[in-house]
């Protein structure tokens, strides 16, 4: 009666930092067992497996750090520092940090752009933290797909209401309704995107928590042939004299 | 000469299904791994397992469905399935004897309470 009760005075903000919580434990419990199996199959074979322990290791490290900076953006969402943001050079750190977790899924990352885009403005940190987050849920996703194609690009492009920058796999994963759907589930069960993937996906809901807090909204995307999730940014057109 | 012993691990996590193939060739198992259920599907005729391991939580079309589609081949309906998975076995409920029974599922496995000794002598117990 007491837990109904406690659960009666929850805001919505709490539950929903409950959901993101629960769906990084699930994460993190998934990795674990990958950690302790790796150990325990090299002590049968002898086989050393320390890199992949490693990953799996920094893996999670990447996955706390997002969930701690979309946390603390919450808590402290007005002390945020806003500045011009140049998205290539995001998308270019991201990928070098994506590349070390990829090695061991066998998962190729790739930058996919071409042209200058304006710089936009918006918080450097929060971007990359949300673009690697979602690029380790989809390195995690990839090898379970159908597709044999297993290469992940990092895209930028303009649209009509600004620049958009996401993360591509070349199979179509996700519909908006999907991403709707799995926004809903998150937290409750173990498999919210299951055209994406056979995780808890915790990867893609710390960056939509962290998109969201940025005034940002994490929507499906298509870049040339290439399937995706990707942010609209808005570009400092005052800038444009400086080239 | 021991006769090849074929074990087909239907796993999307690329690491698991590394170490526990490392781990079982080690124990003399020939394994092959498939990702998906479409792939594992497509394996079944040219490998031939004795044994099927499946993870049931996979991307697009899920274990049990691989299941059901398995079963539905008059040919590949008693080959053993184990299931090794991250679900806890109670989260099945009411659905569980129809895993075992209709489905012929001969084990339940759960990841992160067994080890990988556990399911060599879930094989050999199934041999």
């Amino acid at each position: 009666m007491l837990e109904l009760n406690k659960t009666k005075y929850l805001d919505s903000n709490s539950i929903l930092s409950y959901r993101l919580f629960l769906s990084l434990t699930e994460q993190f419990k998934s990795s674990l067992v990958k950690i302790s199996k790796t150990v325990e199959s090299s002590m049968i074979t002898g086989i050393d497996n320390s890199s992949l322990i490693k990953n799996e290791s920094d893996y999670m490290i990447e996955l706390i750090r997002a969930y701690n900076f979309g946390v603390h953006l919450t808590l402290n969402g007005n002390e945020l520092d806003i500045e011009a943001v140049s998205i290539s050079s995001i998308l270019y750190k991201t990928a070098q940090n994506l590349r070390k977790i990829a090695i061991n899924y066998g998962v190729n990352v790739d930058l996919n752009f071409s042209g200058k885009h304006n710089l936009v403005l918006s918080n450097s940190e929060g971007l990359e933290a949300s673009l690697m987050s979602l690029g380790i849920a989809l390195i995690e996703a990839l090898p379970g797909h159908n597709n044999n194609k297993l290469n992940i690009h990092l895209a930028t492009h303009r649209c009509r209401y600004g620049i958009v920058a996401g993360i591509y796999i070349e199979d179509e994963f996700l519909t908006n309704d999907t991403l709707k759907k799995g926004r809903n589930l998150y937290g409750k069960v173990r498999q919210p995107l299951t055209n994406l993937s056979h995780s808890a996906s915790a990867g893609v809901f710390i960056a939509d928590n962290i998109l969201s807090s940025l005034n940002l909204k994490l929507k499906t995307s298509h870049h040339k042939k290439l399937y995706g999730l990707g942010v609209v940014l808005s570009p400092i057109s005052q800038l444009e004299l400086i080239k | 000469m021991k006769e090849q012993f074929n074990i087909l691990l239907v796993e999307a996590d690329k690491i698991l299904s590394k170490v526990y193939s490392e781990a079982l060739g080690a124990n003399g198992y020939e394994v092959r791994v498939a990702s998906s259920a479409q792939k594992a599907i497509n394996l079944i005729d040219e490998f031939k397992p004795h044994i099927i391991i499946l993870e049931p939580q996979l991307s697009n079309h899920s274990g049990v469905e691989f299941l059901y589609e398995l079963r539905s081949y008059k040919d590949l309906q008693d080959i053993p399935v184990i299931i090794l998975s991250n679900i806890p076995k109670i989260e099945f409920s009411t659905s569980l004897d129809m895993l075992f029974s209709k489905l012929k599922v001969k084990k339940y496995l759960e990841k992160d309470n067994s080890s990988i000794r556990d399911l060599v002598d879930s094989l050999k117990e199934l041999n």
